[in-house]
Parts: C-alpha cells; structure tokens; sequence
C-alpha cells in the first residue's frame, strides 16, 4: 500500500516519542566505546599484568565485568531499547503507552542501574555469577525498570492500528519477556541484611550451576540474539527497501528459535558434576539450534535479492548483512563446541573467548553498527550520513581488527587445550600451566590490536555521527517537509514510518 | 497541556525510591549499600525536578502558541 493510500486507510500517522529514541542512541554510542575502551585496557592487563599499577579497583578481576556489562547491557541493551521503541511505534502506528514521564523513567533507571552496577564491580562487590555480577538490590532495581519497559511494549502493542503485529516486535517481545524470567529466576537470594550488599543464592551446588547456565545461555540467546534478530528483521528490509525474504521462514524462524535456545544451557557445564543425561540433552538443543539459525540468516541475506547493488552504495547496510553473516558462522561454531569431545578441548581455553567475539563484535556491535547508520539521519532529520568514506573505513577497520581477534584466540584456544592434555612417555603433564601462558603471549597482544582497531573504528563512527547532526552540509533542504515518510515495501514488507 | 497522569504515577512513585534511598544510605552496613542509597536519593530527586521543569515547558509553550494565535 502506498504511503497516502495507507495514510487515507488509517489516517495520519501519530506523533512518535522519538526523543526517548534520540536518548538512548546516544547513550548506545557512549557505552560502544566505554565498553570498548575497557576491554582494549584489559586486553593490555592479559597481555602485560603490570599495566593494573597495583590498583585494587583496576585489576582485571573487576574491570572484565565493567567490560561484558558495559558491551551487552549498557551498549547493547541501550542500542535495544532504543531500536526497540522506534520500531513498535512505527510498525503499530501508534505512540509509545504510558507517557513521557513513563519511558524517561525507563531510560534514565536503566542508565542508573548501568552505574550503579559498574561502580559496585569497581568497588568489589559480585554475586559472582557471570553477566550476573550485581549484587540483590540492583537487580530488584533492574526488576522495576524492566517491568516499565515491558509494560511500555506490550501497551504500544495493545493499542496499535496496524491489523498485525510485525515479526521484530515478536523477537523484541521475546526478549523482554524471557530475560525478566531469566533475570528474576537466577538472582534469587538472600541478602544478609537489608542494609547490607553481600546476598546468597538461593541455589547451592549443581543446581545453582544449572541454573546460573540457564541463565548465562539464554542471555545469549534471548538478550544477544532474539532481540537483536528484532533489529535485524526491520533495519535490513528498510536500507534495502525490500520486503523480508520469506515472512513465512521469520514466522518458523522465531518459533523454532523460542523453543529450543532454552534448552541449550547445559552445555555450558559438559565434564562436571551435572548429570550426563542433562549434558546430553543441552548438547542435542544445542545442534538442534542449526536449523533456526540458518534459517534466520538465510531470511536475513536473502532479503537483499534484487538489491545487492546497495551494499557497494550503502556502507550502513554493509555491516547489516556482514553481522548476519557473523551470525551464521558463530551460529555454526556454538553447536560445534557444544559437542562434548569438542568442548573438552575447547573448554575454559581461549578459544571460548573468541567465539564469544565472533558473535560479539561480528553480530551484535555491527548489527547495531547497521541500524545507527540508518537511524541517525532519520531522528535527526538530516538529508544523509556526514561522509559514506568514513562509514566504509569504519567498516573495513572493524572488520580487520574482529578477524585479528577471533584468529589469535583460536590459535591461543587450541593451543592451550592442546597443551593442558599432553602427557609424556611416563604418564606425567607435558607443560606447565605457566608454559601455556607464555605460549599464549603473543596472541594476547595480536587479540590487542584487534581491539585498538575495533575501537579505532567506533570513534571514527563517533565523529562521523557528530558531523552528521552538526554539519550544515547535511541539512534538508527547506522544500522537505519534516514529517514521517510511509515505506514502499508493501504488504509483506514492513509497515510504513 | 496539562500534565499526562503518567507523570503523577512516576513523580510518586520517584518519592518513594527516594525515601528507600535516604533509608538505605542512612543504616547502610558497607560502602557499596551507602552509595547505592545515595545515587538512589540523587537520582529520584532530580528525576522529580525534571517532572517539574517539563511541566512549566509544557505551559510556557500552550501560552507561547496562544500568543502567537492571537496576533494573527
């Protein structure tokens, strides 16, 4: 349907908060680099353990989840919130439920939660779970504004005058919804005091390792995949300005996906005291977890046919269908190392590091990297990207410095495993764990540059996006109306801004 | 315009994580609990401020429109 024709259908489209959107786009690029920044220092920290300067507050034990928060909650949860907001209103043609006041609410609480959990890691407090590390009283706070942000989303979805509800708003959903139940289950505890930080899982032994995993897996699958596959399922299609692929294949896509990523959890705990048969059965999701996955790039790359030419025109779209392409392959390597010969190869090596990257800084950051690029000009109201040439060295810089990384702790991974199961002639260990470190070194410093260059490239989008909002070359032209424009992609496509 | 009711739920409802903040910051057993109420206090106390100022945005502008229709 064509945008005046929708507009004549629905009448005119509503005034969209797209201030809470501006909000937290800039906060997503101000955690990118925090986050990358952290872990470039704590990449030097591995590298030369000298460079914490004797800091208690500095050493690597308390920085690395100031790292991992800071890129999957701060940057990537913000990058979510945000895409997340833009997308419902836009495909339910309706304003964001609840008010201002409401989504302020949810911006400024989860950047308070944001610090607050940063500076207890800092200060050396951790339930020591990992990407769980807040203590009970900030995850009771993160409770209250992740229930604001559902109820937010669930009424902007309530009150939509678009007949369905467009398949990103399904993964967003699913996101919402399962990271509440995933939060809440694992952080349940007993604080010592009410006025105290320290708390105790309500889970002892095997069980609170199962249910940590459960947790820690499905972070990855439901906070870095299915919400991200949201931004995935709106951004392409719109800077392609093409229709999905197959909406049938995102349908069997989301469900598939739902069912069996909650299962998977247990092979994060092969070789341990957790029961084979539940081993087993987490290894078995997880190989299931090929189809869905390939299925969803399948979608996802297919959805440029008749467009490829954009991606040497487009840059922005260029990291889009690169993430994609990321996703596949660490989609394919995740059920590899969930085999149980293979992960005990490749078990608390560094080779789990570097598929945790590949999916990182491959999927994640350049998926978000792709929906920055589109969304700037638009909440900006400008006519374009201050310069295409910066996006493009944006890209290949990123791109280098991801295949340094993920190559050195391949080789670094392998090559631990390796040594850590040598024995010789008499039946004694081969190496020394020491020996292992320091073969490791070199690789260390190699997975440094990659970092140093990642972040290289994400200050290069800092100036590019500063440029764009200030540069009078960048303005629209005056004859432009500022008001939203309805999407070309039709029926199957995604419904109009 | 007049202030949405959303603003009055989130205003109370920023009164009272403000209280739980000055109560944990006062009794707090270790550093972490007393910064923790603190920010707690800081950030429910300018979160209401913000109400405040956007509510007078909202009337100034009403009356700012109104002007402008008049002198047409």
């Amino acid at each position: 349907m064509s945008g005046a024709a929708l507009e004549h259908h629905l009448g005119p489209a509503p005034i969209y908060n797209d201030a809470v959107v501006k909000k937290f786009v800039i906060a997503a690029i101000f955690w990118a680099i925090v986050a990358f920044l952290v872990g470039v220092w704590i990449a030097t920290e591995l590298a030369w353990p000298a460079a914490n300067l004797g800091l208690s507050w500095i050493n690597f034990g308390r920085l690395r989840p100031v790292h991992t928060s800071a890129a999957i909650f701060a940057f990537g949860g913000s990058a979510l919130f945000g895409t997340s907001f833009f997308v419902v209103q836009r495909t339910c043609r309706a304003r964001l439920w609840g008010g201002e006041a409401l989504a302020n609410f949810v911006f400024w609480g989860y950047q308070f939660f944001i610090v607050m959990a940063a500076l207890s890691y800092v200060m050396g407090f951790s339930q020591s779970k990992e990407y769980a590390e807040p203590e009970w009283h900030i995850d009771l706070w993160l409770t209250v504004v992740w229930v604001c942000y559902l109820l937010i989303f669930v009424g902007t979805l309530i009150k939509r005058q678009e007949p369905h509800i467009y398949v990103a708003n399904w993964f967003y959903l699913a996101f919402i919804v399962t990271v509440a139940m995933l939060h809440i289950v694992n952080n349940l505890a007993m604080p010592i005091s009410p006025y105290a930080a320290k708390s105790y899982s309500v889970y002892a032994g095997v069980q609170d390792a199962l249910v940590q995993w459960w947790y820690g897996h499905n972070a990855v699958g439901f906070f870095l995949t299915a919400g991200f596959l949201g931004m995935m399922y709106y951004f392409i299609p719109k800077a392609a300005g093409r229709p999905v692929y197959s909406y049938r294949l995102s349908i069997v896509h989301f469900w598939t996906l739902i069912f069996l990523y909650i299962w998977a959890g247990p092979h994060h705990l092969h070789w341990t005291a957790l029961p084979d048969w539940t081993q087993t059965l987490g290894m078995a999701f997880s190989i299931m977890l090929w189809m869905p996955s390939w299925g969803g790039m399948i979608n996802g790359i297919m959805t440029l046919s008749g467009a490829w030419d954009k991606l040497r025109t487009d840059p922005g779209l260029r990291f889009s269908v690169t993430a994609v392409g990321f996703y596949g392959m660490s989609t394919f390597e995740g059920p590899v190392m969930s085999v149980r010969d293979v992960n005990a190869l490749s078990h608390y090596t560094d080779w789990t590091i570097g598929h945790v990257h590949s999916g990182a800084l491959g999927w994640v950051a350049f998926i978000v990297f792709g929906a920055l690029y589109y969304l700037v000009p638009v909440l900006w109201h400008r006519q374009r990207l201050y310069s295409t040439k910066l996006v493009a060295w944006h890209y290949w810089i990123a791109t280098l410095g991801i295949v340094l990384y993920i190559v050195s702790m391949w080789v670094a991974g392998i090559m631990q495993g390796l040594m850590w199961r040598a024995y010789d002639q008499y039946g004694f260990l081969q190496y020394s764990f020491v020996e292992s470190v320091v073969a490791v070194h070199p690789f260390y410093v190699i997975r440094l540059l990659g970092g140093v260059f990642f972040l290289t490239g994400g200050l290069i989008m800092v100036y590019n996006f500063y440029r764009t909002i200030t540069s009078p070359t960048t303005e629209l032209p005056q004859a432009i109306p500022l008001v939203p424009v309805t999407s070309p992609a039709g029926a199957l496509g995604v419904p109009g801004e | 315009m007049d202030s949405e009711p959303g603003d009055f739920v989130v205003g109370a409802l920023m009164a009272v994580f403000g209280l739980i903040g000055l109560f944990l910051a006062a009794r707090a057993a270790d550093d972490e609990m007393y910064v923790f109420g603190l920010g707690l206090v800081v950030f429910a106390g300018v979160f209401i401020l913000g109400l405040i100022k956007r509510h007078y945005d909202r009337l100034d502008a009403a009356r700012a429109m109104l002007r402008v229709r008049s002198d047409v």
